[in-house]
């Protein structure tokens, strides 16, 4: 028993001097390789060591050339703070922010001090969700609510500034008489300028009053799911009796008669 | 023969009591405004100018179009309108999140002085400058509001300034050996390779636009089957663009569309020609104005030519749409007028007509009915047609103009909620509407037009909805004295008879049962059935289809001549962020003699 303690002790011990031995690493893509030092993307700066050893990650053989801005990098620490060895991977490692370890090796002329323009708690949606942009993918749904007069065999689509306006862009899923549905996958903090048309932009949505309105415009959060719910008050083709005017048709003789496609042969109204 | 000018006043006044009465109605009646989930965008502003227009040099350049990534590598170069060039090894800008940074080997030369660094990164929607100097020792400084001169050292950085995009999942669009960026507006390269499936095309410039506003996308070309633009070049102002393009009419062609916005509200032109390679030329000119805060006007013109090349036209035709707008708070004021000349060269072979028409249309938004879920909408037109060779022939008169008097209105149900109202997926919605408009027209006849539809939706799933839909569409032309006469049209030579009973009076009832699967984002299917049960019943080939738009719709959403029964099969699956393919294949059931006839689209849009 007591042989036993003994050997654990001792294992003990060692774990804990090969923990205190171990060298502090990061990982993370270099931003610069200049003058002495090592840049992350975190914008911190590490003193090179003068015999420094810059390997290539996965066969870990010397490198065949210098490291690079954008290359993904594990530095390796001495214990005072400088950078011994390098290893550059073709694999991106996780960009992340520095370990406290690493963070007091970081070189700095100047002390640094806080930023009052990033302090405070996130914004809330009207949800109480942390109105946050990480990026990551969400879904968006766009359902939109047209009016009364769209004929039934219209497509409704929206035009957005990340396709350059392209009028029939996103296409919508008509799902009853009156509403249309599109679902994308955005990434968060994406801010989208949007407007919806039939198919073309002279067929776009415009206000209530018949002008043109400017394009609506989604923030996506990191929400699961960001919706946006619209109404479209008209479309700019719209007029009195609902005869669609279209002045890419040309020529269209003017016909007093609203069967516009009767066939060939039929009488014209008489007395 | 007789020539009347104008007649029937007395058809007009009579129902002038009429329209008093529902204009002070309209006027009287509560004016709730509908409850619009998201208010409609209101009028565009005033835009200022792009702040910053950054000129890059590069080795390379890489565009990533799905992103709106510029990557640069070698010899970086890089000039602000704010004062500053930068050089490094390597540049990274997000044109979406407007931010840009310089890498490597950093030189700053501004207003505070020259000064080397590790990096630089600027975020310009927030005047936010961050550099990484090298001295002795690195630092960090933070330049405000462009204030070279007074960095506030080591003050705390957002943390991802110094990110590059991660683009192992992204493919490159183009690349170039110079750009000109103008923030939140434009990109313009120069020494451009164009990537398709990895291989390069040498295209010398290109031009792409990302603005927050589409004025500088309003296009003027008419439809085609296919159509590349190669934006040539441009600026925060303008786009020139090559068009190559593909229709069943012209086959393969070119043309040419030069686009102009102003930094206003709704101001544009665009002009263009196409086709340009063949006799038949269509010279478009598109305009917009914003006029004050509340007053727009829209211009179209076309002018046809049968021509070759730019020698003198043996054709020649002009027409000319101009629409005003007047908004009001809860309505809108529109006159829309139009002059068609299909003879401008004075052959005799092409037709003298000179025809015009104008509208007047006042419309008001959708108000709610006093607190009912009901919604109502009215409408009032006056206008006129005038062709001084006549515009029918009635009653042993040749009209030359026709007055009409337009009242309408509309009708809404939106989204009953029927069902437990705590289970999304166990709830129906109803829709319905009715739109009515009576057209009467100085040629003693009047035009009715009835459109009601209601439709009954489930969503069963977050993947799968239906709808049941039921339209009814009643056209009626009426005359005071005859009308429509009965007549049998040929069909293969044979007299079509059921087509005599019409009398100018049609009816088209359009059920749809329709289910959309959605099974991704990027997937979607459904199946649509759809029954038209129409007067006067269709025959193929009997009634000839609408003319189309640009992007090949019909021009007329109810017309006669649609098949009785159609099955829709369609799959909608983007390919890549900016492509899409939708393939649809349609069945005509009982269609005259046809029992079973396909027909298949394929459509590759982006």
């Amino acid at each position: 028993m007591t042989k036993l303690r003994t050997r654990l002790g001792a294992v003990f011990c060692a774990l804990i001097l090969l923990a205190a031995a171990a060298p502090v690493t990061i990982e993370g893509q270099l931003l610069a390789y200049q003058d002495g030092f090592v840049f992350f993307t975190t914008g911190d700066g590490f003193r090179v060591a003068p015999n420094i050893v810059i390997l290539d990650a996965q066969t870990q053989q010397r490198a065949k050339r210098p490291p690079e801005a954008r290359d993904y990098a594990r530095a390796v620490f001495n214990d005072s703070g400088q950078v011994v060895e390098l290893d550059l991977s073709t694999e991106p490692y996780p960009v992340e922010p520095l370990p406290d370890a690493a963070q007091a090796f970081a070189v700095t002329a100047s002390s640094p001090y806080p930023n009052p323009e990033l302090a405070g708690p996130p914004r809330t949606t009207s949800n109480g969700v942390a109105e946050t942009f990480s990026g990551k993918l969400v879904l968006v749904k766009f359902q939109v609510q047209v009016p009364p007069t769209t004929p039934i065999t219209a497509q409704v689509y929206i035009a957005t500034d990340v396709s350059g306006w392209n009028p029939n862009a996103i296409e919508m899923d008509r799902i009853d008489a009156l509403h249309f549905v599109a679902i994308r996958r955005m990434a968060s903090g994406t801010v989208l300028h949007y407007l919806y048309t039939r198919g073309s932009l002279q067929t776009e949505e415009v206000a209530a009053n018949g002008l043109s309105v400017r394009p609506r415009e989604l923030i996506v959060n990191d929400s699961d799911t960001n919706s946006t719910n619209s109404v479209v008050a008209a479309w700019k083709d719209a007029n009195a009796n609902n005869i669609l005017m279209q002045p890419s048709v040309f020529p269209t003789p003017y016909n007093p008669a609203p069967f516009p496609n009767l066939p060939t042969g039929t009488k014209t109204p008489h007395p | 023969m007789r020539v009347a000018r104008n007649c029937e006043n007395g058809v007009r006044l009579r129902y002038l009591p009429l329209l008093i009465v529902v204009l002070i109605l309209v006027v009287c009646a509560p004016g709730n405004a509908q409850p619009k989930p998201t208010p409609s965008p209101g009028p565009a502003e005033a835009q200022a100018i792009p702040s910053t227009v950054l000129r890059l040099r590069a080795d390379r350049i890489e565009f990533y179009y799905d992103r709106y990534l510029v990557e640069a590598y070698g010899h970086v170069r890089l000039q602000t309108s704010n004062g500053m060039t930068i050089t490094g090894d390597t540049f990274s800008m997000d044109l979406r999140l407007n931010r840009f940074l310089v890498a490597s080997h950093v030189h700053l030369r501004s207003r505070g002085g020259n000064l080397d660094g590790a990096a630089i990164a600027d975020l310009l929607d927030f005047d936010r400058i961050y550099f990484v100097p090298v001295i002795t020792k690195p630092d960090r400084w933070t330049y405000e509001n462009e204030d070279f001169t007074r960095p506030l050292r080591g003050r705390q950085m957002p943390g991802d300034v110094f990110y590059f995009p991660n683009l192992s999942h992204t493919s490159i669009s183009l690349s170039a050996t110079s750009a000109v960026i103008g923030s939140e507006r434009f990109v313009r390269f120069a020494g451009v390779r164009a990537y398709f499936s990895h291989h390069a095309v040498p295209l010398g410039t290109y031009y792409v636009s990302f603005a927050a506003r589409p004025e500088l996308s309003e296009n003027s070309l008419s439809g085609a089957n296919f159509d590349a633009t190669w934006n040539m070049t441009g600026n925060a102002n303008s786009i020139s663009a090559l068009h190559v393009r593909y229709d069943a009419y012209n086959h393969g062609y070119l043309g040419f569309e030069q686009h102009l916005a102003g930094n206003g509200p709704h101001e544009y032109a665009v002009f263009s020609i196409s086709p340009f390679t063949t006799y038949d030329k269509y010279w478009n000119l598109v305009t917009g104005e914003h006029i004050g805060s509340k007053f727009e006007i829209d211009t179209f013109q076309q002018l046809y030519t049968n021509q070759w090349w730019l020698k003198e036209p043996t054709a020649s035709a002009l027409t000319t749409y101009v629409t005003m707008t007047r908004g009001f708070n809860r309505s809108g004021l529109q006159a829309q007028l139009n002059q068609t000349n299909y003879n401008l060269l004075g052959t005799t072979v092409a037709s003298p007509n000179h025809p015009n028409w104008g509208q007047l249309t006042w419309t008001s938004a959708a108000n709610q009915a006093f607190k009912s879920p009901l919604y109502f909408q009215t409408r009032f037109g006056y206008g006129f047609s005038h062709d001084a060779y006549g515009l029918q022939y009635y009653g042993g008169v040749t009209y030359t103009t026709i007055w009409n008097e337009v009242v309408g209105f509309t009708v809404e149900l939106p989204n009953i909620k029927i069902g437990d109202r705590d289970k999304a997926y166990a709830l129906y919605y109803i829709n319905a509407a009715i739109d009515s408009a009576r057209t009467w027209n100085t040629v003693p006849h009047r035009v009715n037009e009835q459109n009601s539809s209601v439709s009954l939706s489930r969503q069963f799933s977050r993947f799968v909805n239906s709808y049941l839909s039921y339209n009814v569409l009643n056209i009626s032309d009426l005359y005071l004295q005859g009308g429509y006469g009965g007549s049998a049209p040929l069909v293969d030579g044979t007299p079509y008879t059921p087509f005599e009973s019409f009398r100018g009076a049609a009816s088209l009832r359009t059920a749809i049962l329709s289910t959309t699967y959605s099974a991704s984002t990027n997937l979607v299917t459904s199946i649509n059935f759809t029954h038209h049960d129409d007067f006067p019943a269709a025959y193929p080939g009997l009634f000839s289809v609408p003319p189309t738009n640009a992007i090949g719709q019909y021009t007329y959403a109810n017309y006669l001549g649609q098949p009785p029964w159609q099955l829709t099969g369609e799959v909608r699956a983007r390919l890549l962020p900016h492509l899409t393919l939708d393939v649809q294949r349609t069945y005509f059931f009982h269609f005259g003699d046809q029992i079973w006839s396909p027909s298949f689209v394929v459509q590759l849009s982006g």
